[in-house]
């Protein structure tokens, strides 16, 4: 059973006159892993900021298991299903590894204000929970060892990770994931691809975008091709990388 | 009542007294677009020069010229010393940008502090006496001030922009304000062009300080009102525009000076508050639209705000 | 003993106010001058509400709190809508230009200041109360804000400094949080005003001047940004300072402008030399123990 998710319509975008976006129709399907491909300043990750409300388009229609999300802020669109990793991972580095994966709880009772200065022992439950959750989550990734260290000392790949088990804290139901392989390599590459596939066999609509070609061959039902702005073809991985057309758009620029 | 003389006589008044607010906005404006700073040390150099000509003038009794040039060097001297002990250093050590700003505004507090100590807090200006004989142009007085204060700043500001467009210098700067990385990879020395927008804002600020002190009085916290004046223009002129906080400045002070028509004078200081925040809450972009591109804007804002455009251009 | 129970309360006022600051600066990473000013309208609020209206006074007092933490809102709203820069632009003719509203307005005393202000607790209970008060809110706030920067929203206060995008990237709004630390701290502000006019029962827009954000600001970055006892220790310090000062007999004229290059001077020379201020913070957060503490191992 595949549902539409995420349903992207007609979207329009420019900086100073340069086209980063230029009528993107697209639709992630639960379940499924779409693979976005395309030259450097195809507009893959600013097309992410658009779907995500980071960047406001020009014009054009974000619905989210059908509702529109355009009247709706990042942070918001966020906790409505809408999770996204960094190209540049981002995570916080004066926190622990736990730490920041409980920063991605959408929803933390225990950081209210007020619920600071009058604990309730349901806080306590809520805490133990999500410290569960996530202890769980770092275990299925080979990271269970590291939750007490500071991001900055952990290597890159595993950086990596976490990144992504900190957008997967909160209840995604579409993940967009911004070149989660680039610099990743051996153990943490393996627990990559595992963990992509068992979030969309969980019934997630998964999005990458990946420089990898082995990784998207593998991991993806589907590619998209960007060039420009703009998406030039949708079919399957082994398709578009036999294209010559779009081989020659990928490499010769 | 209000007749058109009046309102002729106010406006021809502001517009001469913009004079000054034309060059400090330029000159903030300037450290702006090229730094990337919100120079609040720039009262502090107001400050130093004007005292220094008061010294001169007043305790010392040399002529003007040579009061106009040691005020000139004083205020060339305070941003050459401002910029390579201060902005340099801080730079060196990649503090937030925050940390600048309040960096330079205790700058401009700790020399009123001194000037105030030094100098107490009467009012005083350059010469001793203010006079300036009036010729009336049709039913319109015109001081002897007003035409070459008004000739002075535009030389000024013709040779500023005769600067940046002709010269390979003033190429650098632009250059610098646009793409800081990429003119450092064509060669540009920033260290130099952050300088010499740094001297070229002195001299601004030497010279619209020379026309205030001879126009008005100066208090040891007046270049900080003036400095937020010049702040206020900026902004409402567009954040990287020196011709837009050249025309706000001008529009701000004919407002100002304007405004003893309709409200009483002890709130007119207070209008200078009431255009910063409108400056911030109505037009924090600037009244018009850049047609250039300028990367003030994006580096502007917070590193956290800042990045999903450094992301999208790396896609 | 009058002379001591007034320094006392003025240092324990600096405390709450370096506290506070150090709550907005260094835990909210928000820049802003117009402390003084927060402090100033729970000071004239509490006592305008008193002297005129003869509101109870710890309801006066809590209306001062509240009508700063109202103005600051107002203040940050806009300001923070664009950017932290702007917030401290703002900050700068806010405190200001408040302070002009204040000269020109006539109920509040004008230049001239507010006198006659009610006394509270004095005549019942004598100055002593008085003293145990302020020492008592003094220790309060202290231990809130370590309370607060140590709880799960400290974590979260961290990781909003860290990194604004990651942190909305989780669906967390950083707008909101960065208002509601400014209203609390600016609040706390206006507490301290409210507790200094009911003792001083004089306050004059002059004794809100920027000198007193520099003084504020001194304290909070000579003790140490995001230290629990930085504050206290520059705001004793700080006070000391000054009132060491008075002895030397100097003119008014004299003695402003030297506590204010004192103020200002020590601002830059530690900007410069040691901008971790005396106490250093460490880089990383840490939880309370057996609640948010994940500990590095």
């Amino acid at each position: 059973m595949t549902a539409n998710v995420l349903e992207v319509r007609e979207l329009n975008k420019s900086f100073d006159g340069i086209v980063v976006a230029r009528e993107i129709n697209l639709t992630l399907q639960s379940g499924r892993v779409v693979g976005l491909i395309g030259p450097n300043g195809a507009g893959k990750t600013s097309l992410f900021n658009l779907i995500t409300g980071v960047v406001k388009p020009d014009s054009g229609t974000v619905l989210l298991e059908g509702a529109p999300l355009d009247r709706l802020a990042f942070p918001q669109r966020v906790r409505r299903g809408l999770s996204r990793t960094w190209q540049h991972i981002r995570l916080f580095p004066s926190l622990s590894v736990l730490d920041n994966l409980l920063i991605g709880t959408h929803d933390y009772p225990g950081e209210r204000l007020l619920n600071v200065l009058f604990r309730h022992a349901h806080l306590a439950e809520h805490d133990k929970a999500a410290r569960e959750r996530a202890s769980d989550l770092l275990a299925r990734m080979g990271l269970g060892h590291v939750a007490g260290a500071l991001v900055a000392d952990l290597p890159y790949g595993q950086q990596k990770l976490v990144g992504v088990a900190r957008a997967l804290m909160g209840k995604a139901k579409c993940l967009l994931l911004d070149e989660p392989m680039a610099g990743v390599e051996g153990q943490s590459y393996a627990a990559m691809q595992r963990i992509v596939r068992e979030v969309a066999d969980r019934g997630v609509a998964v999005c990458v975008v990946e420089h990898n070609v082995a990784f998207i061959r593998d991991l993806c039902d589907e590619g998209v091709f960007m060039f420009a702005g703009a998406i030039m073809a949708r079919g399957t991985v082994a398709d578009l990388t036999r294209d010559p057309q779009l081989t020659e758009l990928y490499f010769g620029h | 009542m209000l007749d058109a003389t009046i309102i002729l006589q106010i406006l021809w008044s502001s517009l001469a007294i913009s004079c000054y607010y034309v060059l400090f906005a330029v000159a903030f404006a300037l450290v702006l677009k090229v730094t990337r700073l919100f120079n609040f040390a720039q009262a502090a150099i107001m400050t130093i020069a004007f005292y220094t000509a008061f010294v001169a003038v007043q305790w010392l009794e040399w002529p003007a010229w040579v009061a106009f040039l040691l005020m000139m060097a004083a205020s060339l001297a305070a941003s050459y010393v401002l910029e390579r002990l201060g902005f340099e250093a801080l730079r060196r050590r990649g503090v937030s940008v925050m940390f600048v700003f309040v960096f330079t505004f205790m700058v401009s507090e700790f020399v009123a502090y001194v000037a105030m100590l030094v100098f107490g807090t009467w009012p005083q200006t350059i010469f001793p006496a203010m006079f300036w004989p009036v010729t009336l142009v049709g039913n319109i007085a015109v001081s002897a001030w007003d035409l070459p204060a008004i000739g002075v700043t535009i030389a000024a500001l013709a040779a500023l922009s005769a600067f940046m467009r002709f010269t390979g210098a003033g190429q650098f700067m632009v250059a610098v304000a646009d793409n800081p990385a990429l003119a450092e990879l064509y060669g540009i020395n920033k260290r130099q062009t952050f300088l010499l927008a740094m001297m070229i804002a002195g001299a601004l600020v030497g010279l619209g300080m020379f026309l205030y002190g001879t126009r008005a009085q100066v208090l040891p916290q007046t270049g900080i009102s003036l400095m937020l004046f010049a702040v206020a223009a900026t902004i409402i002129g567009g954040i990287g525009s020196l011709a837009g906080a050249a025309v706000a400045a001008v529009i701000l002070g004919i407002i100002q000076n304007a405004s003893v028509l309709v409200i009483s004078s002890e709130w007119q200081g207070f209008l200078l508050y009431v255009f910063l925040f409108a400056a911030i809450v109505l037009f924090p972009k600037g009244l018009r639209l850049p047609r250039r591109r300028f990367g003030t804007a994006s580096h502007r804002v917070t590193r956290g705000t800042a990045a999903p455009a450094a992301e999208s251009k790396a896609a | 003993m009058e002379y001591l129970y007034g320094i006392i309360i003025i240092v324990g006022l600096y405390v709450i106010l370096a506290t506070s600051f150090n709550l907005i600066i260094g835990y909210g990473g928000l820049f802003s001058i117009a402390h003084p000013v927060f402090f100033a309208l729970g000071a004239y609020a509490s006592a305008l509400l008193a002297r005129e209206l003869d509101v109870p006074m710890p309801l006066a007092m809590l209306a001062g709190a509240l009508v700063a933490v109202v103005a600051s809102v107002a203040l940050a709203l806009p300001s923070l809508r664009v950017s932290g820069d702007y917030l401290l632009i703002a900050s700068i003719g806010f405190q200001l230009g408040m302070l002009e509203v204040i000269k020109n307005l006539r109920f509040t005393g004008g230049p001239g200041g507010l006198t006659n202000i009610p006394p509270f607790l004095i005549r019942e209970f004598g100055r002593e109360s008085y003293v145990l008060l302020v020492l008592f809110l003094a220790v309060a706030v202290t231990l809130l804000v370590r309370w607060i920067a140590r709880s799960d929203y400290g974590r979260a206060m961290s990781a909003m400094r860290d990194d604004e995008l990651a942190f909305a990237s989780l669906g967390r709004d950083a707008m909101r949080m960065k208002i509601v630390i400014f209203g609390l701290g600016s609040g706390l502000a206006g507490l301290a005003g409210a507790l200094y006019a009911h003792y001083f029962r004089f306050i004059a827009p002059e004794q809100f001047e920027i000198l007193q954000s520099a003084a504020i600001l001194t304290m909070v970055v000579v003790g140490g940004l995001r230290t629990t006892w930085g504050p206290v220790v520059g705001a004793l310090l700080l006070q000391a300072l000054p009132q060491m000062l008075t002895f030397l007999n100097l003119p008014p004229s004299v003695l402003g402008p030297i506590q204010g290059m004192l103020f200002t001077g020590l601002v830059l020379v530690f900007m410069f030399f040691r901008p971790q201020g005396l106490l250093p913070a460490e880089d990383v957060w840490h939880g309370r123990e057996g609640l948010g503490g994940t500990r590095r191992n």
